[in-house]
């Protein structure tokens, strides 16, 4: 593994009406960024319950992004709300206990924005990678 | 914050005797209170014939509160919100109901009551001060010692008898500011400060008042009970919010980090009690006990073949974790959580460190108001923007829209 680049796995969360079609057309538009993010497509950023975040990490993936729609423009209105609060708190959690939150994003990306997916996916994998590799990969009795 | 001095100033209270001891004297409230027709029915904890458990009992006669009635038993074998919910899950109890319980109960109750799993409209809460219980598995071993260390217990108020969340409760009496800004309740018997043999009684709502005055009872704002049982409660309760930082942070250098974590609930079992006694976990079908965490062969192999090898059952700390991610907020540092676990796992010392930062994140506290929204279930438009775009900070993009 030393001499050989680190490629991090992230897990993206990706709401069905913006950020999902953001990342279609980042790939549409033939943007160039890591090839880190396996996309998981969800109906709304608050369908994503805070366990499978965190599976996500127990499982072994080294950053977990959920992405939505800007607040204002959520598809039901309001999800997008409730999705921050409950992030927050989930961040809180990691917090207490030093479970690394830093491995977990959330952003706002919308249908539009491919260059901002692009960025997005950029900045976060360049930030996992200063991270290194989720210690839970080391651990055997999960 | 307001200065302690004061907090309390405004409240009523009404002494009452008639018992040998403080808790008869409570029995013998409770009795007129029946016999007055004030409540069709009490629910209470009552001695179980074996004398070995305390469980609650919807009581009508009030005879049987005479040698039974226990209204501060010395244990906690089953939460009391998780007692009202039952009692009301399909809808208001038919008939006037006045439910004695801790404070820790009490605001489990009204956690219940925001999550629609308890309707309040024919409850009277009353609570009482609390000085902890023991563990239940230890009182189960051996009750006549348990009854033994319990009278030192509230002889005492605050031993290292009761359980490790009980003696690190800052929250174990009734809100000692005038607007009762701490907990809903509709009264409140005070023991602590008081002489052996009287109680003081505090309405904190118009029902509690009424109550009262049907019983000739009349709070006075002043008096010696009424500010010995404040100075005595804001002592005590200064006292404890000291000690519980310190064990937090004993707590903290322990669990903190996934090889601490992973160490600390090493010894789970996965028998879920935890959850099943949680008075705020009130969901019917958990997600971990669910179709969802039960997984093909080929996923466990998968993973073994990932790791080198998988655990089972798997996902304990998932477990654990998700459950805080789901319900810290509401938690009330009841303890039953560590009473039910066979494997002595400290779980409540543990949750009630995450939920107090979290609470304290969202300036939230359960059991507080009736009013208040759980934090998950409401939202403000503009907020948290610490949390869009971390670790990161938010892009130039981001900000612009928001400026």
């Amino acid at each position: 593994m030393a001499d050989k680049e680190y490629n991090p796995k992230i897990v993206g969360f990706l709401c069905n009406w913006c950020s999902y079609a953001g990342a279609d057309l980042a790939g549409s538009s033939k943007l160039k960024m890591p090839p880190a993010i396996s996309s998981i497509r969800v109906m709304c950023s608050s369908r994503v319950d805070p366990v499978l975040i965190v599976t996500a990490f127990l499982r072994g993936a080294d950053g977990v992004l959920v992405a939505g729609c800007h607040p204002g423009d959520c598809h039901y209105e309001k999800g997008n709300y409730y999705a921050r609060r409950r992030f927050a708190l989930l961040r809180k959690v990691m917090e207490t206990l030093d479970l690394e939150p830093e491995r977990f994003r959330l952003s706002w990306i919308s249908a539009s924005e491919g260059p901002r997916f692009k960025e997005v996916v950029t900045e976060f994998t360049e930030h996992i990678k200063g991270l290194g590799p989720n210690p839970v990969k080391e651990k055997t009795s999960l | 914050m307001s200065d302690p001095k004061k907090e309390g100033e405004g409240l009523k209270g009404a002494a009452f005797s008639g018992g040998k001891s403080s808790l008869e004297t409570v029995l013998g409230f409770l009795k007129r209170t029946l016999a007055e027709g004030c409540f069709d029915a009490l629910l209470l904890p009552v001695k179980a014939p074996g004398g070995d458990s305390f469980p609650y009992v919807l009581v009508q006669d009030k005879a049987l509160l005479e040698d039974r009635g226990s209204p501060l038993p010395p244990i906690m074998p089953v939460q009391g919100g998780k007692a009202v919910s039952s009692l009301t899950r399909r809808g208001k109890a038919p008939r006037k109901v006045a439910a004695l319980m801790r404070p820790c109960e009490v605001r489990a109750t009204i956690e219940l009551f925001k999550l629609a799993q308890v309707d309040l409209e024919n409850i009277f809460l009353i609570s009482i001060d609390c000085p902890g219980v023991l563990p239940v598995k230890d009182f189960a071993a051996d009750p006549e010692k348990g009854m033994a260390a319990f009278g030192e217990v509230l002889e005492k108020w605050g031993d290292r008898k009761v359980r490790p969340v009980c003696q690190i409760c800052h929250r174990f009496t009734a809100p000692l500011s005038d607007d009762g800004a701490g907990m809903v309740v509709d009264l409140h018997i005070g023991l602590l400060g008081i002489e052996d043999g009287e109680v003081l009684l505090i309405p904190y709502s118009p029902a509690g008042e009424e109550i009262l005055a049907k019983l000739d009872l009349v709070p006075a704002a002043g008096g010696d009970i009424l500010s010995a049982w404040r100075d005595r409660a804001n002592e005590l309760t200064k006292k404890r919010g000291e000690e519980r930082r310190r064990a937090q942070e004993e707590m903290k250098s322990k669990v903190r980090g996934l090889n601490n974590l992973l160490e600390t609930f090493d010894k789970c079992i996965n028998c879920h009690n935890c959850m099943r006694v949680c008075p705020v976990c009130y969901c019917r079908l958990c997600y971990f006990d669910s179709e969802a965490v039960k997984h093909p062969p080929d996923d466990y192999l998968r993973r073994a073949g990932d790791w080198g090898s998988i655990r089972f059952l798997p996902d304990t700390i998932l477990f654990q974790v998700g459950r805080m991610s789901h319900m810290s907020l509401s938690c009330v540092s009841c303890g039953t959580c560590e009473d039910a676990c066979p494997m002595d796992i400290p779980v409540a010392q543990v949750f009630s460190l995450v939920a107090d930062e979290a609470q304290e994140y969202f300036g939230y506290l359960p059991g507080r108001s009736t009013d208040e929204p759980i934090p998950l279930a409401t939202y403000k438009e503009e907020e948290l923007e610490e949390v869009e775009d971390a670790p990161q900070g938010a892009s130039s993009e981001t900000k612009e829209k928001d400026g």
